[in-house]
């Protein structure tokens, strides 16, 4: 093995003795090296991004630095910490029925030796950074009844309130919405800045904690190495992939609601999850619908499969209206669109073997095929999806998650569909499986030339796989247009936002999605946007043509 | 296609298996202790009060084993009904269970077996009732969950029949869980009955009962013949529980490895009240 040249932190001009320096810090488990000889060097107010997937030891070399104890491992080398130091654990633990206001007391008081007055003070002027408004500052609550936006505004703001010369985040706001975390991290960033600590954090490649960093470093193979700049892991968008045709699948005022109980003057109170919503997909046409929680978008994407069939409107395929199909006309249908869903593995039946699922969707949706051809066909479209054969004997308890994506795509593709409708079907994939899955899905759909739609939460990476775009918030269309008008000329607040967070920018965006059942009148995002007007109250804003194929729903969509 | 490869062992399962052990020991104890007394003899039992106790044993566990086993069916029959009816019925139906658990249900069968004038047939129904509310809390919440589960919508995409979707899909999966589900009842029944028989209202003396054997030598301050049934009933109480607990589970952790309820790692709703 050579040892490693340096592990690079950002140039630094300083030479005074770093709050955060190692030198060939070497953690072992057993006679396995989890860290191999690290030289981080991090200077007061430098925020550095430390990447790497799961099992890579991050959480560890957090642990060592804050100087708690590392069950099971031996510590070599040097780390050295000046100055309080702090670390938010992973999933950001607070005790999760004591008041906010008796832990910020506890914690602030622990520290800096303040009574609880003066800490919930200071806990304030941090909440203040975190751009917390007084309105939302429910000291009260035990975080446990807080939204998840909150609870990790609050944690970084008991560190904001503590102060360290240090301060250590582990997997920081993960399970946000993107727009959302960014925002916070970007506040975390520039207080650690503006004060004079120095800041790590550290989690997944594609959490976006490289964009609020000034140095960025990646754990790989247990080296730490600086990251590769502007990683791409991505094609440009396929611009060879011209789709044209006619449509094949069309949703008119398609609406989702759900029964809530009765108000209280007794009246059946319902939550509308999708607005009345239109759609067209396109014969080969990749459609991406971007959203983030509460956007609608899976309800939608399983509406349109009758999965269940939707409230109000009506989905229509190949001339075949759902709404009125019969049970041989749905099957037919179903033939033609099938699902991937965002739980590969949960999707697929623990007590039948991968084979017994997948020789259950010929027997039903081709029962032209006979049954001794069936095992053959089998064994050919798992090797499609690049799984080996004797995969059809295992349960699906023993597969990883990739394996479980690519038989949920084999599934899909037995019948030999037309479409695919796939809800999230990356989410719970690391960052080297999301790539090599987007080549089987991309495969598929060229080998195959299937139509797709697509739902996800990451703008960027749905977008360079897309021929057109929706853009969802709260059950309604905000943006519809080509990706490349998305990518490079989104008109509508939601969609900059999206891009930006997707891009480690910082979102234009303040505050926290409203609850989707006490919803503001007008415009849903009026009170997170930068543009809102006191008109964006009055007038839920319509889709309105800004360019060929291109439409915005914002009142004020061409004012800077 | 070939045979499915061995199933993923399944491990830590000590707790349950010492006291499935220890269950199948006692009920053999109690089964072969009326013919311990010098061989083959007459039942003396009587005058050792180990073998008094274990012999107490058999209408014990017997009446736990009819009457669990009876409220397990009443609970996951109720839960069924529930959810098979749907909405408003199943808010009602699941609502009086949830009530009726939080009844002191296990006073108010010796009060029932002292109004009616008692009988095996109505302790046997009162004790599985009282089971019964339970059981379906439990396995009303396990088929919920399971009735979430995206391969449900999966083989629904797939053109499967109902039929096919509760035969080869549904009841496979729910087994576990309605097993683990109804084990609980088994040491409802045991605690209520000895209850029950402590108080001088549940099996008749002929039959003979720890709760009843405790009662007596309470009443007689008779310590040698109360410890070993006190003991026994205890060790019961204890394994009954360990097999539910392991049950329960089991459950969690599904067939074949995988998780019951779609979590990660197969956390179950701790769903004890
Ligand atoms: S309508 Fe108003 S609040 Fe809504 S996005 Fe446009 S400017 Fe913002």
């Amino acid at each position: 093995m050579t040892p490693p040249t340096h592990a690079a932190t950002a140039p630094s001009p300083h030479t005074a003795a770093a709050p955060v320096s190692t030198q060939a810090l070497t953690l072992l488990a057993g006679d396995r090296v989890l860290i191999d000889r690290a030289d981080l060097r991090l200077d007061a107010g430098q925020v550095l991004s430390l990447t790497g997937g799961a099992g890579t030891g991050k959480t560890l070399l957090l642990r060592a630095l804050a100087g708690l104890p590392l069950p099971g491992v031996t510590l070599a080398g040097q780390a050295r910490t000046d100055g309080r130091r702090l670390l938010i654990a992973q999933g950001g633990r607070l005790a999760p029925q004591r008041p906010l206001a008796l832990q910020a007391a506890d914690v602030i008081g622990h520290h800096l030796g303040l009574d609880a007055s003066a800490a919930l003070r200071r806990m304030a002027d941090a909440l203040d950074r975190m751009g917390v408004p007084p309105a939302a500052r429910r000291f009260d609550l035990p975080p446990e009844r807080l939204p998840d936006s909150l609870r990790w505004a609050a944690l970084f703001a008991l560190g904001i309130a503590v102060g360290p010369a240090v301060l250590l985040a582990d997997a920081p706001a993960a399970g946000l919405d993107p727009t959302v975390r960014l925002r916070l991290l970007h506040r975390l960033a520039e207080w650690a800045r503006s004060s004079a600590t120095a800041l790590i954090l550290a989690g997944r490649p594609e959490d976006g904690l490289d964009g609020p960093a000034d140095a960025r470093l990646c754990l790989h193979e247990g080296r730490v190495l600086p990251t590769p700049p502007i990683p791409d892991p991505l094609p440009a968008p396929d611009h060879a992939h011209h789709p044209a045709g006619a449509a094949v699948m069309t949703a008119h005022g398609l609406t989702m609601s759900f029964p809530m109980g009765t108000g209280p003057t007794g009246e059946a109170r319902r939550l509308t999850a999708v607005h009345s919503l239109d759609l067209e997909l396109v014969d080969g046409e990749t459609l991406v619908l971007l959203g983030e929680s509460g956007s609608g978008k899976a309800m939608l994407a399983r509406a349109l499969l009758h999965l269940p069939a939707p409230s109000t409107g009506r989905v229509v395929w190949m001339g075949r209206d759902l709404t009125k199909a019969d049970d041989a006309t749905l099957r037919r249908v179903r033939r033609d669109v099938q699902p991937l869903f965002p739980d590969p593995a949960g999707s697929l039946d623990p007590a039948m073997t991968v084979g017994a699922q997948l020789t259950a969707v010929l027997e039903s949706l081709r029962p032209d095929i006979p049954a001794d051809r069936r095992p053959q066909r089998v064994v050919e479209t798992l090797r499609a999806v690049g799984l080996p054969t004797d995969t059809a004997t295992r349960w699906p308890a023993s597969l990883r998650p990739l394996e479980a994506a690519r038989v949920g795509l084999a599934r899909a593709l037995m019948p030999d569909p037309r479409a695919l409708v796939c809800d999230e079907p990356l989410a719970t994939l690391s960052a080297e499986d999301r790539a090599e899955f987007w080549d089987d899905l991309l495969t598929a759909r060229d080998r195959r030339h299937l139509s797709l739609i697509l739902t996800t939460e990451r703008a960027e990476e749905g977008l360079r796989h897309a021929d057109r775009a929706l853009v969802l918030l709260m059950g309604r269309v905000v943006e519809r247009g080509s990706a490349d008008d998305l990518l490079h000329h989104a008109r509508h607040p939601y969609t900059q936002a999206m891009l930006s967070a997707a891009r480690g920018d910082r979102p234009a965006l303040e505050g926290d999605p409203p609850s989707a059942l006490r919803q503001p009148d007008g415009c849903t995002l009026r009170q997170r946007c930068p543009k809102a007007r006191s008109f964006c109250a009055q007038a839920v804003p319509t889709l309105e043509p800004v360019g060929p194929g291109h439409a915005v729903a914002c009142h004020y969509w061409d004012t800077p | 296609m070939s045979a499915p490869p061995p199933l993923p062992t399944t491990t830590h399962h000590g707790k349950g298996a010492a006291g499935l052990a220890l269950l199948v020991a006692l009920a053999l104890a109690c089964t072969v202790a009326p013919l311990l007394n010098d061989g083959a003899g007459p039942l003396r039992a009587d005058r050792d009060p180990v073998l008094t106790a274990l012999t107490d044993g058999r209408g014990s566990l017997s009446f736990a084993l009819l009457s669990g086993l009876l409220g397990a069916g009443l609970g996951v029959a109720w839960s069924g009904l529930a959810i098979a009816l749907g909405d408003r019925a199943e808010r009602r139906l699941m609502g009086a269970a949830a009530r009726l658990v939080a009844l002191p249900l296990a006073l108010l069968v010796p009060l029932g077996v002292g109004l009616t004038g008692g009988g095996l047939p109505v302790l046997t129904a009162l004790v599985a009732l009282s089971a019964a509310p339970l059981v379906a809390g439990l396995a009303h919440q396990d088929l919920r969950a399971l009735l979430r589960r995206d391969f449900l919508t999966a083989a629904r995409a797939a053109g499967r029949s109902k039929g096919a979707l509760l035969l080869h899909h549904l009841l496979p999966n729910a087994v576990r869980p309605l097993l683990a589900a109804g084990a609980i009842a088994l040491p409802r029944a045991l605690a209520v009955e000895s209850l029950a028989s402590l108080l001088g209202l549940g099996l008749p003396s002929s039959v003979g009962s720890w709760g009843g054997a405790v009662g007596v030598a309470a009443r007689l301050g008779d310590g040698l013949a109360l410890v070993p049934a006190a003991l026994l009933l205890a060790l019961s109480l204890w394994a009954f529980h360990a097999v539910a607990d392991e049950a329960l589970r089991l459950a969690a952790e599904g067939p074949h490895g995988g998780p019951s309820n779609g979590l990660p790692g197969g956390s179950a709703p701790d769903a004890r009240p």
